[in-house]
């Protein structure tokens, strides 16, 4: 089980309920370490570790590195972990329920990290108070919304009911969303306004290619190539290198483009009669 | 100014090819420290050192070594490229899914498409397709070595591009350990704790949430610049045995204080027995005098 990357209270109104934050997710790259390619052929690689070093030379270990923060004069003021804790201590034990909306007027875009929520302590009436809260949220079908504070970090967090346990989905803050125009690479005006039998077309291309979400049914490939890659360098001594193909050319006339979409329309549509017949 | 691409490519829909450009839709306004030395402050750097000999490596000289169980095996950068495939350009959409369909534990990090040289006006079709139909798109794509599941759909009047995890990089509750949840709660403590919700329950807005973390941060340096001593932060008391105690405090107080406006709201239908005094957010030593005064009045 993967180790609770924070550990505090859920507060819902007078009702604080001791919980334990753990990840949601498992880390399933392939992981390489680093090394040195042998000066000759046939030799063996060095491995390389990754050393933090003052600026003294001196290897310093991860316990007593600190948060260093410029001041004005030049000198290095030190924050410990202990410090930034104490910077709000009520946010940084407790995820205080301030609201409760309908998940679905939520973006997606808000969405960072999912959690799970556990009950943590040994007493039973720690277990009774976050089995209430689960009921509850389970039946109001909104998700709370509080904020936590996790290395030394604030993030508005989404909370509800899942699988049968609390879950946290932390968000990003709407001040943190940039604004695409801001891009410049948008593109506005009449000469790129697209006609209604175009979009017609595109909508009827989109109904046409629509299924439904069945996120099972996709796996990593590129996890996959590198596994098989690894395995032909083992046995081999060499791997494939694939050839590149050419980016396909954007259809820069008008009737290119609707020629595009008819084409893939029909082929969309001779794809779905072929899988019914 | 216009702002710099961190990828650029073709997003393809059916035979449809579009030039776009890829932009990160967020931006962490998070304050940075800097990586030093406890002790005096100094500054750190990674080194990368042969573990034998040493020596500082530079990038050059490295290769990726792959325990596979059956020996070691060593690739160079470019072979490890080969598993981006002969087709690392491109953002290919597969498929349309309703959106509503897809949820939230699978989206991650969010991106704006702009359209690139050639582009402009399959895109706005793609665009006002997308934003008629309601569908969104879902493709995959290399970004950074690594495979990318995506959703694409309208955000503010563009296309926007957001990562999805894959299903089994996802942790089921089968998969944790906790203890077991036999206690079930009373209906009463339930009915009251809906109430509570109903009483919480507001709309979304978020440009009401700031980050109010970061000016305390900015407040500690300030006060450990001045030579301040910092306490050490505190947690809050569990609710255990007074449940239903914490939940007809909770109840009173945020009948008297709505958590948006602060102004006070509808009262509720039954009288309250004993007011609690003081605002919403009461310490846990309150609710439990709150809670032994709710006995008194049984």
């Amino acid at each position: 089980m993967p180790r609770p990357m924070w550990t505090g209270s859920l507060s819902f109104g007078l009702v604080n309920v001791p919980v334990q934050v753990v990840g949601a997710t498992r880390d399933l790259d392939v992981r390489f370490h680093q090394v040195r390619r042998a000066k000759e052929e046939g030799g063996t690689p060095e491995r390389i570790e990754m050393k933090r070093v003052a600026e003294d030379g001196k290897e310093v270990p991860w316990s007593k590195i600190g948060k260093g923060w410029e001041l004005e004069d030049g000198s290095m003021l030190v924050l410990t972990q202990k410090d930034l804790d104490a910077a709000a201590p009520a946010k940084t034990k407790t995820i205080d329920i301030e609201s409760f909306v309908p998940l679905d007027d939520i973006d997606p875009i808000m969405f960072d990290h999912p959690y799970w929520l556990l009950p943590a302590g040994e007493g039973e009436g720690a277990a009774r108070a976050y089995s209430l809260l689960l009921e509850v949220m389970k039946e109001a079908g909104q998700v709370g919304i509080g904020r936590i504070v996790m290395r030394a970090k604030e993030q508005l967090v989404a909370l509800r009911e899942q699988d049968g346990l609390l879950s946290l989905t932390t968000m990003k803050f709407a001040e943190d969303l940039r604004d695409p125009m801001d891009t410049g690479a948008i593109p506005e005006g009449d000469a790129s306004k697209p006609s209604q039998r175009e979009i017609d077309d595109a909508v009827s291309l989109i109904e046409e290619m629509t299924e439904d979400w069945e996120p099972t049914q996709y796996e990593d490939r590129h996890r996959e190539r590198l596994l098989k890659l690894i395995e032909q360098k083992r046995k081999e001594g060499t791997v494939d290198l694939p050839e590149l193909e050419d980016e396909p050319k954007p259809q820069k006339a008008p009737a290119d483009l609707m020629a595009a979409l008819e084409e893939s329309l029909a082929k969309a549509r001779g794809a779905k009669k072929s899988a019914k017949s | 100014m216009a702002a710099r691409s961190i990828w650029n490519g073709t997003l393809t829909f059916g035979t449809v090819a579009i030039p776009v450009k890829l932009f990160s839709a967020t931006d962490s306004k998070t304050i940075s420290f800097k990586e030093v030395r406890e002790s005096d402050g100094a500054r750190i750097s990674h080194k990368r050192l042969g573990a034998e000999s040493g020596d500082e490596v530079e990038f050059k000289e490295l290769d990726k070594a792959y325990d596979t169980g059956k020996g070691v095996v060593v690739l160079t950068k470019d072979e490890i490229a080969a598993a981006d495939g002969s087709r690392p350009k491109l953002i290919e959409i597969e498929s349309f899914v309703k959106g509503e369909a897809i949820d939230p534990v699978f989206y991650d990090k969010a991106y704006h498409l702009g359209a690139n040289k050639g582009g402009d006006h399959a895109y706005r079709v793609l665009l006002a397709a997308l934003e008629q139909s309601g569908r969104v798109g879902i493709g995959r794509f290399m970004l950074r070595s690594r495979e990318q599941l995506v959703a694409l759909r309208p955000i503010q009047g563009a296309l926007g591009l957001q990562t999805m995890r894959f299903a089994d990089s996802l942790v089921a509750p089968s998969d944790l350990d906790f203890p077991e949840l036999t206690k079930k709660p009373g209906e009463k403590e339930v009915a009251m704790a809906g109430k509570l919700v109903e009483m919480l329950a507001g709309e979304w807005t978020p440009e009401a949430y700031e980050d109010t973390y970061r000016d305390a941060v900015r407040e500690l340096i300030k006060a450990k610049a001045a030579g301040e001593e910092i306490k050490p932060a505190e947690e809050k008391e569990a609710t255990e045995d007074n449940l239903m105690a914490a939940l007809q405090a909770s109840l009173e107080a945020a009948s008297k204080t709505s958590p948006s406006t602060g102004e006070s709201r509808a009262t509720p239908k039954r009288p309250p027995t004993k007011k609690p005094t003081g605002p919403k957010k009461t310490t846990a030593a309150q609710a439990k005098a709150a809670a032994a005064a709710a006995k008194e009045d049984e």
